[in-house]
């Protein structure tokens, strides 16, 4: 299994060795002094899978192959491949040796226990955000919660000397986070509790919020209206979680925001792409309690209207392309109607909470078409709600219709029904079909245990 | 749930996003509509609902629920339909038949919308697989479906 | 582990051999399975001196009333030996038994035959439903039943109107007496008819060809309309009272076991779930309906245990992958056993004016048939079990559930509905069938059960056809002529997958189409290079030689132009001494408007060259030529020109039909598929990624029929082998590229 993680690391400057004292110094910790729990309560363990389960560590650290958390992940990146590590509590290969003061460390300020600074691939400047209970909870978790699995870290492949970590403490100076989530005055208790863990364990920015030069994000909480605007990462398009109307949240409702997060689906959208994968291991794990505190958040946000352009309204006109004696007039109709309108409709609207509306979704609306012809390219992975497999999955097109198809068909959809997202090349299309894989059509459930 | 297939109604206990096609073939035991993939690929599974060919491997039960479904068993009833077999037998179409049922949907519902497709409309319509190979004679008959209407 | 139901197991009524009464013909496919509550099984054999001359006595296909029955209203019910599954079988065997019993093909109704020593009427002994071998093997021996069904109506109409049998004649479907004037039709007589002892065999005399009035000509085939009209009958469709449904998943990878289903207690809520199972290398669920089990198969999460070291399965590694297997078979070290060998190859390739040495590949292929693979399986209460179940092999299949029940085989009622297609795909390969998994359910259950695997699951256990690697070498000539030609196949064959492999020794299935050309080569040797498969290896549409006429005859085009020789001339060159394969190729050429290889521009502006190929299959010879185009990058085939010589045939229209079916999985095979793995796994377990020829890419096929009258070959395979190679040498002539490797797919090409 590969990721793609595109991590711009040669931005990173390079510094002289007057600071060297800077790039290797260990961080501090509230638990510098702290001596060690070896016998957690079964609430604080449950307390720290369930934190486990916010942050959503075993989409990265297990693959379907290995043992819950013992690594292994590609994330691939334009300098080579690096690899999620073990974070079971074996001594050797794993974390068995972190104190409570390491784990924190690496958890909230990207640190190894030997000083080496993690990828940014780790989402340290949100975990940053974490309550030191929570830190706490987790930590017990992952050293009596986890097995542990004897699994050699990989190295990354990137080469010498862009695979120096000391410069990474630069950036994590500039762009981290200092402190722990601030309850907001003015704000109530659910607002507060949303805020923390979309910002926090939840990690939301990582895909949601758009990346600078240096790949941060641009911004870290709600003082921005470019936090949780939509950007492009892994080779999809994750829209905004704001108010836009277009590419956000903007239709939906605070019941339908947690309907999502709960069972992978609403009447607007399904999950795909990289959202399967959060769903599948985090939200779906979620109370009922922090969902609606998270929908209350976000709903708070308000959109862009200026950026997001005039609202979608649907526009049946395009249904007319699609009837038999005009498809050859429309590159993409013939397509639309032999490839896509058995599941997706004859009129563009899906087929209830089951199959999603092609018509005003936020990947046919998004300027960027990226999420349009990587999910025509390669298909979704399967959505496993409560245990249970979807009914229907979105099949790979790639060895089916070429890119000069895929790019008629996607922006025949992209320009019709009043979506504004526009054309696609057959260029683009062929771009990620070389970098990107179909996904898997069986069913996979990461354990944790 | 209240169904309307082949102009009788049933009343079914499928949960919502079942399949069409199982609740045909399952729960009401028509067993002419068939499973090839379970993934709109193949179109063995072909359906008319309200007259339009839909894949019921990938439509679920409860969006068709209250509209007129007609299935295979019902083809001859629908006067297209009845043409449609005529030129299926006329041009020994079918082999070993499996996804025969799929295609002569799929050809009524085309001749039903129109009577004078174009090969654009017959490539879009006509997409149904069949592992015998029987496309040629497909195409033969309809054309000459398409031709005999032509002329009326 | 499993929950049992009881009492409702087994109460209905079992109507096991009860005759039936099928009035309108529009039923009968419907009765060939089973719908709900109205079970229809086997054959109502009358109790009539034939049935009691006991069994053994007879020779097989000489039972009379174990083939057929004559309804009053003179249909003529047929128990076919052969399984019909597109072929046509049914029809070719109402033409043949119709011919000498006079009785019009279109008067028949053929199901099925179950399990029984009377059908085993193949030339040698037995019967399958494969190797093309239906029509011929059995051309005689169904010819003579229908004969001595018309003598019995004969004796039994001499009786009734009394008059010496010797002045009576028939018509189609009635006994005449010429000299009164009065007929007797065939339903009136049959009763009667089918009590009596069956004549001695060699008592009756067949027809000269020359009197034939259905063999020979292109009678329309006896199913269509039920197939057209969604009633036809798979067993993917059957259904008994009180059963309940299956779904299975498998191991990800052949061998392994289950070690333990996580989540079972959330499967056995999951909705109309009955119960859940461990079986060898799968979990099944068993529930009300089989979307309900399907899921909750779906939804088992299941750790895998690797096999232990006395493991007898054939066990697919984590690692495999068919690109570096395939590269392993081309660097397997040996030289291989010989399969044909010929003058003096060594000496051939010293004193050659050029060798070309060049290696080609072939990939593993799915059988892709729509129906998935299903089994309904029902212990009866008086101890006997049925099952219906797809199968090109009835006995074969009795015996291995009679092996794994511990049943005596005449306790096992074998039912053999109709085929959603099959080409090799329904045989006996160990884990590739469900009956033993829904056997095993049913007495786990205590009920009927009907399983069907999705194709996500068929997908991950259909056989493949095996990858050949070969390693040819050919030696011209001063004059570009080729004088010695060396192919050693890395390869296993799926005979020897199935029955194991015998060191030293060549399996022909593997290297069919190597061997057997009829090229003059002074000098040759064809070797097979034995290297197991991880995967499993089964019969595919033309079996060794749906890859090895593409090997063969596309190195064979790469031998021409190494020699600067045209690859038409250089065939018939090579064909002088053969008048059959002579004639055969250039009526071909004739057929396509005469040879032009091109490149060429078409009317139409696109350029274009042909290819052509020539394959010795299953008894019969073919020849063909394509022509191709580049669109949008990939080979577009415009029209396929196939000649084939039989021999002898029985229905042109069906031969018509078979080579059209034989294209486009021929097609299929070169221009799209590739059943590749890595890490084990399948990459494609659908259609989606394992795309099959679709309705667009089906070129114009124009078909001749060459009936030389020599010895009769097969029709359902023989069309397939020369397609690839065809096509490949025209694309090969058109890109200037030399193709040595399916499917083509792989390969750009720029417009």
């Amino acid at each position: 299994m590969r990721k793609l993680l595109f991590i711009l690391l040669p931005v990173i400057a390079i510094a002289g060795a007057g600071v060297a004292w800077f790039v290797t110094r260990m961080p501090a910790s509230p638990f510098d002094d702290a001596a060690p729990d070896e016998t957690p309560s079964a609430e604080v363990l449950a307390h720290g899978e369930y934190v486990a389960r916010l942050a959503d560590c075993v989409a990265c650290h297990s693959t379907p192959e290995s043992a819950p958390f013992a690594g292994g992940l590609e994330m691939a990146t334009p300098l080579g491949s690096i690899y999620a590590t073990n974070i079971t509590p074996d001594p050797e290969t794993g974390i068995g040796g972190y104190s409570l003061a390491d784990f924190d460390r690496a958890v909230r300020k990207g640190v190894g226990r030997d000083g080496h600074r993690f990828y940014p691939a780790m989402p340290y400047p949100s975990y940053a955000k974490l309550t030191d209970d929570d830190v706490r909870a987790l930590y017990a978790y992952f050293m009596h919660g986890v097995e542990p699995a004897r699994a050699e870290n990989r190295k990354s492949d990137i080469p010498w000397p862009l695979n120096l970590r000391w410069p990474i403490a630069f950036w994590s100076a500039a762009f981290s986070q200092s402190g722990v989530y601030e309850e907001k005055a003015g704000q109530d208790e659910l607002w507060n509790r949303g805020a923390y863990i979309v910002q926090g364990p939840g990690h939301c920015g990582s895909c949601h919020t758009p990346r600078g030069l240096a790949i941060q994000e641009k911004a870290l909480d709600e003082g921005s209206n470019l936090y949780l605007s939509g950007a492009v990462l892994d080779g999809w398009f994750a829209p905004s979680l704001r108010g836009d109307h277009n590419i956000g949240l903007g239709r939906w409702s605070e019941e339908e925001i947690f309907e999502f997060l709960k069972t992978g689906r609403n009447e607007h959208a399904v999950v795909f792409g990289s959202m399967a994968d959060a769903f599948n291991n985090s939200t779906q794990f979620m109370t009922d309690e922090d969902l609606k505190a998270i929908a209350h958040y976000l709903k708070s946000l308000p959109g862009n209207p200026e950026k997001d352009g005039a609202p979608w309204a649907y526009d049946p006109s395009s249904n007319e392309a699609l009837a038999f004696g005009k498809l050859g007039e429309t590159p993409g109709a013939q397509t639309y109607v032999a490839k896509c309108g058995f599941c997706h409709g004859a009129d563009g609207r899906g087929q209830g909470r089951w199959i999603p509306s092609l018509a005003g979704s936020a990947s046919s609306l998004a300027p960027d078409s990226v999420s349009s012809i990587n999910v025509t390219l390669n298909g979704s992975a399967r959505i496993v709600a409560d245990g249970v497999p979807d009914s229907y999955r979105m099949p790979p097109f790639r060895n089916q219709l070429s890119d000069q198809e895929i790019a008629d068909v996607l922006s025949f959809i992209r320009t019709g029904w009043g979506n504004s997202g526009g054309a696609v090349s057959a260029d683009d299309v062929k771009k990620l079909r070389d970098r990107t894989d179909p996904a898997r059509s069986e069913v996979i459930v990461l354990q944790m245990r | 749930m209240k169904l309307q297939i082949n102009n009788k109604a049933y009343d079914v206990e499928a949960d919502g996003d079942t399949p069409l096609l199982w609740v045909i073939r399952d729960e009401l035991g028509m067993t002419g509509t068939k499973y090839g993939c379970g993934l709109a690929q193949c179109g063995a599974c072909s359906v008319l609902v309200d007259g339009m060919v839909m894949r019921s491997c990938v439509t679920p039960v409860e969006s068709v629920a209250g509209r007129s479904i007609t299935t295979i068993e019902a083809i001859e009833e629908d006067e297209v339909g009845k043409r449609v077999v005529e030129a299926w037998v006329k041009h020994q179409v079918p082999q070993c038949g499996y996804c025969q049922s799929g295609q002569v949907i799929a050809a009524t519902a085309l001749l039903k919308q129109t009577a004078h497709p174009t090969d654009e409309d017959v490539m879009a319509a006509m997409a149904n697989l069949c592992r015998c190979g029987t496309y040629n004679a497909i195409s033969a008959a309809v054309r000459d479906l398409a031709e005999e209407e032509g002329a009326q | 582990m499993t929950e049992l139901v009881k009492g409702l197991s087994g109460e209905e009524a079992l109507p096991t051999g009860e005759p039936v009464n099928i009035s309108r013909r529009k039923l009968l496919l419907a009765s060939a399975g089973a719908t709900a509550g109205a079970l229809v099984i086997g054959f109502g054999l009358p109790l009539g001196a034939a049935r009691a001359q006991g069994p053994g006595a007879m020779a097989p296909g000489t039972r009379v009333p174990a083939f057929l029955e004559i309804r009053p209203d003179n249909m003529v019910r047929f128990l076919s030996p052969f399984v019909e599954g597109g072929q046509g079988i049914f029809t070719a065997m109402a033409q043949i038994v119709g011919e000498e019993l006079d009785a019009d093909p279109a008067s028949f109704i053929v199901e099925n035959a179950p399990a029984g020593d009377d059908y085993g009427v193949m030339e040698g002994g037995g019967r399958y439903t494969g190797g093309s071998q239906s029509v011929r093997s059995s051309y005689d021996t169904m010819r003579r039943l229908g004969a001595l069904a018309r003598q019995m109506l004969l004796q039994a109409a001499s009786a009734s109107l009394g008059v010496p049998i010797g002045q009576l004649t028939t018509k189609p479907g009635a006994v005449v007496h010429t000299a009164s004037g009065r007929t007797m039709a065939y339903g009136s007589l049959a009763a009667k008819a089918l009590d009596l002892p069956v004549p001695d065999p060699a008592s009756v005399k067949l027809k000269d060809p020359s009197e034939f009035r259905w063999i020979g000509k292109p009678v329309e085939r006896i199913d269509v309309y039920e197939k057209s009209v969604g009633k036809a009958i798979f067993a993917i469709d059957c259904s008994v009272d009180g059963m309940l449904h299956a779904a299975v998943q498998h191991a990800p990878r052949l061998g392994l076991t289950v070690g333990t289903i996580r989540n079972e207690a959330q499967l056995l809520a999951m909705k109309g779930v009955h119960s859940v199972h461990v079986l060898p290398g799968a979990v099944a669920v068993v529930a009300e309906r089989w979307w309900n089990a399907k899921r909750a198969a779906e939804a088992a999460q299941v750790d895998w245990k690797e096999p232990g070291p006395d493991s007898k399965v054939r066990y697919m590694p984590a690692d495999f992958s068919t690109a570096e297997f395939a590269e392993k078979l081309a660097t397997a070290p040996g030289d291989g056993v010989d399969a044909e060998k010929e003058g003096d190859i060594a000496g051939a390739f010293e004193s050659a004016g050029k060798v070309v040495s060049a290696t080609y590949y072939s990939q593993y292929v799915r059988h892709a048939q729509l129906e998935p693979p299903s089994a309904l399986a029902r212990f009866n209460q008086d101890g006997s079990l049925d099952v219906w179940l797809p199968n090109q092999a009835p006995e074969m299949f009795r015996a291995d559930i009679s092996a794994r029940t511990g049943l005596e085989p005449e306790k096992i009622n074998i039912h053999s509905p109709l085929l959603g297609g099959f080409f090799g795909r329904h045989f006996l390969y160990e884990f590739a069938n469900p009956y033993p998994q829904a056997i095993e359910l049913a007495k786990e259950v205590g009920r009927p059960i009907k399983l069907i695997w999705s194709r996500e699951e068929e997908f991950l256990r259909d056989p493949v056809r095996p990858m050949a690697i070969v390693r040819f070498r050919g030696a011209l000539d001063a004059d570009g002529m080729p004088v010695a030609l060396e192919a050693v196949s890395a390869c296993e064959g799926p005979t020897e997958a199935l029955w194991g492999h015998q060191d030293g020794k060549v399996d022909e299935s593997a290297v069919e189409g190597l061997t057997g050309k009829s090229y003059a080569f002074p000098n040759k040797r064809i070797a097979q290079l034995y290297v197991q498969n991880p995967a499993m290896i089964g019969y595919w549409r033309s079996v060794g030689n749906s890859m090895n006429d593409f090997l063969y005859e596309t190195f064979l085009d790469e031998l021409a132009d190494e020699g600067g020789q045209d690859p038409y001339e250089l065939r018939l060159h090579l064909l002088k001494e053969n008048a059959r394969l002579t004639t055969l190729l250039k009526s071909v050429v004739e057929l396509s408007g005469g040879w032009k290889r091109g490149p060429f521009t078409a009317v139409d502006g696109t350029k274009r060259a042909r290819g052509i190929a020539m394959a010795s299959p299953f008894g019969s010879h073919t020849a063909a030529i394509a022509e191709v185009s580049i669109e949008h990058g990939e080979v577009k085939v415009h029209d396929l020109w196939q000649s084939i010589d039989p021999g002898k045939i029985v229905n042109p229209a069906i031969i018509e039909a078979q080579i059209n079916s034989a294209v486009a999985l021929g097609l299929s095979e070169v221009l799209l598929e590739d059943a590749a793995y890595e890490k084990g796994m399948p990459l494609a377990r659908n259609y989606d990624m394992y795309p099959i020829l679709p309705p667009h890419r089906m070129p114009r096929v124009h078909v001749r029929i060459v009936e030389s009258g020599e010895k009769m070959g097969g029709i359902g395979e023989p069309g397939l082998p020369a397609v690839p190679p065809a096509v490949a040498n025209a694309v090969s002539q058109l890109t200037g590229r030399r193709i040595r490797a399916m499917p083509l797919s792989q390969f750009k090409f720029s417009s």
